[in-house]
C-alpha cells in the first residue's frame, strides 16, 4: 500500500513537470527584437562542398550563393536576370552565346573580374578530363573565347537551346581563378567569388559563416554583417530555435507545424510554389500499363487535392502538367478530375473489369510512405491492389538503375519527384520521359518512349528562340499529359519560417535560398 | 602487470586486422552504388561513371582492398567518397565533442546512479528505495528523443536558460549530457542496488557490524568496493557505446558527433568513412575492455593477471 502511494505521488510529480513543459509553450509572448546585423539560418542538412562546379545539393548552393555570383541568375520567381553579365546574345542556331561583362568588379581576393576569369571558369568545368560533379552540364561547351576584356563568347559542339538557363544554374557561378590556383583541391573549403558576403569559416558537418564583403560592387548591399548557417536535422529542434530566436530563419519548416506557428511570437511562415513535381510512374512497356486507358484510369482514380492535404498538409497543389508552373515553358493541361466511375469505366474498356494487382516502389522517408499508403487506399476503390515496398536509398538505386535491359526491369509503379535544377522545360522532361533516358542512363522509370515526343524534345533544343521553344514544349506537354506515363500528383510548396524583422530573404522555387538582399527592418 | 598490459595491447593488432577485413567486405557487399549516390539526384550516367573513376570504385574489389590495407598500414584512413576530404579530418572534428559529451554523461550518470543505488540498497523496501527505483525505471523507460525534446521545450524555449542545440559554449553540453546520461544512471542505479544487496548479506559485513564499525564505513568502504565489479563492467560497456555517438541525441540537439556521421556515411555508402569509424569504435571497445580488466585487479586483489 505504502509503495503504491509513493509511486502515485511520484507519478503526479512527473506528470506535472511534463505538463508545465507543454502547457506554457503556447503562452509565451516574447517581444521580438534584434540587436546587431548578424543572422543565424538553420537548415536541415550539412553542407557538402563550397565549390559550385562540384556541388549537386541545394543546401551547398544556398551557402555558395551568398559568396559567389553567376554571369546571369534566377530571381525569386525563376526569371533570368543579369548579374555579372550586363547583356547576352544567343545565335540563331543555338550554338554561339556571347556575354558582355560588368566592368569594375573585383573578386574578394582582389583579382579583377574579366573575360579571362570567365574563360578560366568554363575551361575548368568543360574540360573533358574534368571529374567535377557538374561537368555534364557544361560539357557541351567546345570553346570559350575572350573577345575583349569584357566580352566572352561560348561555342557549343552542338545546338543546345536550353543553354541560357544552364548559365543561370548555380553551378555556373564564377570563382576566382587565383584562389583556385592557390588552394587547388582545397578550394571547396575556401571559396572566393564576387558576391556580397565573403567566406569566414566552415567546419564540415558544422556551421558555415560568411561576413560582409565591404568592396561589393552593388552600392548599398549587403545589408547584414554576417550570416551563420547551422545544420539542424531534427524538425522539432529547428522550430524551437526559431521560437527562441536562436535562429532568425529556418528552412524547411515542417508543414505539420506551419499553421500553429504562423503569425505568433513574431514568426512569419512563408510558403511559395516550388518547381518540383511529384509523380507515380507506370512501366509503359509492361502489362497492364502498356495500355493508355489503364494509365488514364489511374489518373482519374486519385484525388489529388486529398493527396496534397494528406501528404503535404495542404502545402502543395495538384499537378497541372509534367512540370511545375514556375518552370520555363510550362503550359497548363486539362486536369484529370477525380472520378472513380470514369476510372472504372476505362479499366473495363481496357479489359480489366475486376482490376489487377501491382507493386509500388518508393523511398523509405516517412513522407513517401504516407504517400504510398494514400495511393494504395485510393486505388483499392477501383480494385487495383497495390503492394507497397518502401526501400532504402542505396537499395532502391540498385533496383532501378542496376537494370541494363529494359525488358528485364522489375519496376511497375514508382513514386518519386523531380526538381529541374536549370528551371528549363528541357531538364524537366528529357531526363524523365525522353526515349534515350531509360535507366541506367537517366530517370525514365516509366520506360516511356514515343517518337513524336522525342522529336519535339530534340526540336526544342535546336534553337534558342523562346517563341519557337514555347510552341514545341506546349505541344510536348499535351502529348505527355494525354499519354499519361505518370499519375500526375502534386507540385509541393516550399515552406520556411522567419522572425518578422527579417525581410527580403527568399527560398527560390528551385529550393535554393537567396539571402543576398536580406535585411533587418525594425 | 606491465607485461600483461603489453601482451594485451599487442593482442589487439590481429583482432583489428580481422575487423578491417570483415568491415571492408561488409560495406562492399551491401547493395547500393556510392558513385550514383555521390553524383546526386539529377546526374547523368556519364557523371556517375566519372565519379566512379575518380573514387577508384571501377577497380576490382581485391585490388581495392589491397589499396585500402596499404594505406591503412601507413596510417592513412583514406579520402571520404562524399566530401573528398581526408577521413581522419572528418573523424577528428567530431571525436572531441563526442568524447566530452560521453564523459560528462557518464560522469553524472555514475554519480547519480551510485548514490541512488546505495541509498536504495541500504534503505531496502523503505520509501527511499521505492523513489529511487521509480526514478530508475522511469529513466530507463523514457525514450531519449522525447526526454530531449521536453528538456529543450522547458529549459530553452520556455525558460530561455540554455541553448536548444549545437555546440557553441560549455552550456551546450548540459541538455545533451542530461538526456544521454538518464538511461545510464538508471541502469547503474539498478546494478548497484542489486550487487550491493548481495554483498550486504555476506559474513564479513556481519563481522564488521559485530566489531562496531560505523555503518557508513561498512557500506561505502567495504561493501561498495566489492559490489563494484558488475557495475564497472557495465559502465565500461556503456562508455564504449557512448563513444560510438548517439544518433538520436545528436539529431535532437544538432550535435556534431560521430553517430550522425556514421548514419550519414551509411546512407551515402561512404565506404572509407564507415570503415574508419567502425575500426575506431572497435579499438575503443577493446581498450575499454582492457582498462576494465585492469580495474578488476584493484577492486579485488584476488584476481591475478598472468
Amino acid at each position: 500500500m505504502k509503495r503504491l502511494v509513493t509511486s502515485l505521488v511520484l507519478m503526479f510529480c512527473m506528470l506535472a513537470l511534463v505538463l508545465s513543459g507543454c502547457g506554457s509553450a503556447g503562452g509565451t509572448k516574447k517581444a521580438v527584437s534584434k540587436n546587431g546585423k548578424n543572422i543565424v539560418v538553420a537548415l536541415d542538412s550539412n553542407f557538402v562542398s563550397l565549390d559550385p562546379q562540384d556541388t549537386n545539393d541545394n543546401l551547398s548552393f544556398t551557402g555558395e550563393k551568398t559568396m559567389l555570383e553567376g554571369l546571369i541568375g534566377f530571381d525569386k520567381n525563376m526569371k533570368i536576370v543579369p548579374v555579372l553579365a550586363t547583356s547576352y546574345k544567343a545565335s540563331k542556331d543555338a550554338k554561339t552565346y556571347t556575354f558582355k561583362l560588368r566592368k569594375g568588379v573585383k573578386f574578394q581576393d582582389g583579382t579583377p573580374f574579366n573575360a579571362e576569369a570567365v574563360k578560366f571558369n568554363f575551361d575548368r568545368i568543360s574540360d573533358p578530363k574534368s571529374t567535377l560533379k557538374r561537368h555534364s552540364l557544361f560539357a557541351v561547351i567546345k570553346e570559350t573565347k575572350v573577345i575583349d576584356e569584357y566580352t566572352v563568347q561560348f561555342k557549343l559542339s552542338q545546338p543546345f537551346g536550353a543553354m541560357i538557363n544552364t548559365f543561370a544554374h548555380p553551378a555556373g557561378m564564377i570563382i576566382s581563378p587565383s584562389a583556385v590556383k592557390k588552394y587547388g583541391k582545397d578550394f571547396m573549403k575556401h571559396p572566393v567569388g564576387t558576391g556580397p558576403y565573403k567566406f569566414a569559416s566552415w567546419t564540415q558537418g558544422g556551421n558555415l559563416k560568411v561576413v560582409k564583403n565591404p568592396n561589393y560592387w552593388k552600392k548599398g548591399e549587403p545589408k547584414l554583417d554576417s550570416i551563420t548557417f547551422k545544420p539542424v536535422p531534427e524538425d522539432g529542434s529547428r522550430v524551437d530555435m526559431l521560437k527562441t530566436g536562436e535562429a532568425d530563419l529556418i528552412n524547411p519548416l515542417p508543414t505539420v507545424q506551419a499553421k500553429a506557428l504562423s503569425g505568433k511570437n513574431g514568426i512569419d511562415v512563408i510558403t511559395n510554389p516550388s518547381i518540383g513535381v511529384r509523380y507515380m510512374s507506370m512501366n509503359t512497356m509492361k502489362k497492364p500499363f502498356n495500355n493508355v486507358k489503364v494509365r488514364q484510369a489511374l489518373n482519374y482514380a486519385i484525388d489529388k487535392k486529398a493527396f496534397n492535404s494528406i501528404v503535404y498538409n495542404g502545402y502543395g497543389a495538384p499537378a497541372t502538367s509534367s512540370m511545375g508552373p514556375e518552370v520555363q515553358f510550362y503550359s497548363k493541361q486539362k486536369p484529370y478530375n477525380y472520378d472513380v466511375n470514369k476510372a472504372k469505366q476505362l479499366l473495363k474498356e481496357a479489359g480489366y473489369p475486376n482490376g489487377f494487382q501491382t507493386t509500388l516502389w518508393a523511398g523509405n522517408m516517412s513522407q513517401s510512405i504516407k504517400a504510398m499508403e494514400f495511393l494504395q487506399q485510393q486505388l483499392s476503390k477501383v480494385n487495383v491492389k497495390l503492394k507497397v515496398v518502401p526501400m532504402e536509398a542505396g537499395t532502391m538505386s540498385n533496383k532501378i538503375w542496376g537494370v541494363t535491359n529494359p525488358e528485364k526491369a522489375d519496376i511497375q509503379l514508382y513514386y518519386g519527384g523531380w526538381t529541374p535544377s536549370t528551371g528549363d522545360a528541357d531538364w524537366a522532361i528529357r531526363p524523365l520521359l525522353g526515349g534515350a533516358s531509360f535507366p541506367p542512363a537517366a530517370y525514365n522509370t516509366a520506360y516511356y518512349k514515343n517518337s513524336e515526343a522525342d522529336k519535339l524534345i530534340n526540336a526544342a533544343l535546336q534553337t534558342a528562340d523562346p517563341a519557337v521553344r514555347q510552341k514545341d514544349y506546349a505541344q510536348l506537354q499535351t502529348k505527355i499529359w494525354q499519354d499519361a506515363p505518370w499519375v500526375f500528383l502534386s507540385t509541393p510548396d516550399n515552406v520556411y519560417g522567419m522572425r518578422n524583422y527579417l525581410k527580403n530573404a527568399y527560398v527560390q522555387p528551385d529550393g535554393i535560398m537567396d539571402l543576398t538582399h536580406a535585411e533587418i527592418v525594425k | 602487470m606491465l607485461r600483461y598490459t603489453i601482451r594485451r595491447v599487442l593482442g589487439l593488432i590481429p583482432i583489428l586486422i580481422g575487423i578491417s577485413i570483415f568491415v571492408f567486405l561488409f560495406v562492399h557487399l551491401i547493395p547500393g552504388d556510392p558513385a550514383r549516390l555521390v553524383a546526386g539526384q539529377d546526374a547523368t550516367v556519364k557523371d556517375v561513371q566519372l565519379v566512379r573513376e575518380r573514387l577508384g570504385l571501377d577497380k576490382p574489389i581485391p585490388l581495392q582492398y589491397l589499396t585500402y590495407m596499404d594505406n591503412l598500414l601507413h596510417g592513412n584512413l583514406g579520402i571520404s567518397l562524399k566530401t573528398q576530404q581526408p577521413v581522419i579530418h572528418l573523424i577528428a572534428e567530431r571525436f572531441m565533442p563526442t568524447f566530452w559529451l560521453s564523459f560528462f554523461s557518464l560522469a553524472w550518470a555514475l554519480a547519480a546512479g551510485l548514490l541512488i543505488g546505495v541509498v536504495s540498497a541500504t534503505k531496502r523496501n523503505k520509501w527511499q528505495d521505492y523513489s529511487g527505483m521509480f526514478l530508475a525505471v522511469s529513466g530507463l523507460s523514457l525514450p531519449s528523443f522525447w526526454l530531449g525534446l521536453m528538456a529543450i521545450q522547458l529549459f530553452a524555449v520556455d525558460l530561455g536558460l540554455l541553448p536548444t542545440g549545437g555546440l557553441d559554449s560549455w552550456t551546450s553540453y548540459i541538455l545533451p549530457s542530461f538526456t544521454l546520461g538518464t538511461g545510464i544512471a538508471a541502469v547503474i542505479a539498478r546494478f548497484t542496488r542489486s550487487a550491493l544487496m548481495d554483498v550486504l548479506k555476506e559474513d564479513y559485513i556481519r563481522t564488521g557490524h559485530a566489531k562496531g564499525l560505523p555503518r557508513s564505513r561498512i557500506v561505502w568502504g567495504h561493501a561498495l568496493k566489492n559490489a563494484m565489479i558488475p557495475v564497472v563492467t557495465m559502465t565500461g560497456m556503456q562508455f564504449g557505446f557512448l563513444l560510438g555517438g548517439s544518433v538520436v541525441v545528436e539529431t535532437v540537439f544538432s550535435w556534431p558527433g560521430l553517430g550522425r556521421l556514421l548514419i550519414d556515411s551509411i546512407s551515402y555508402r561512404d565506404y572509407t568513412v564507415i570503415q574508419a569509424e567502425i575500426l575506431l569504435f572497435s579499438l575503443e571497445f577493446l581498450l575499454i575492455n582492457l582498462i576494465v580488466d585492469i580495474i578488476y585487479g584493484f577492486l579485488n586483489p584476488q584476481i591475478r593477471y598472468d
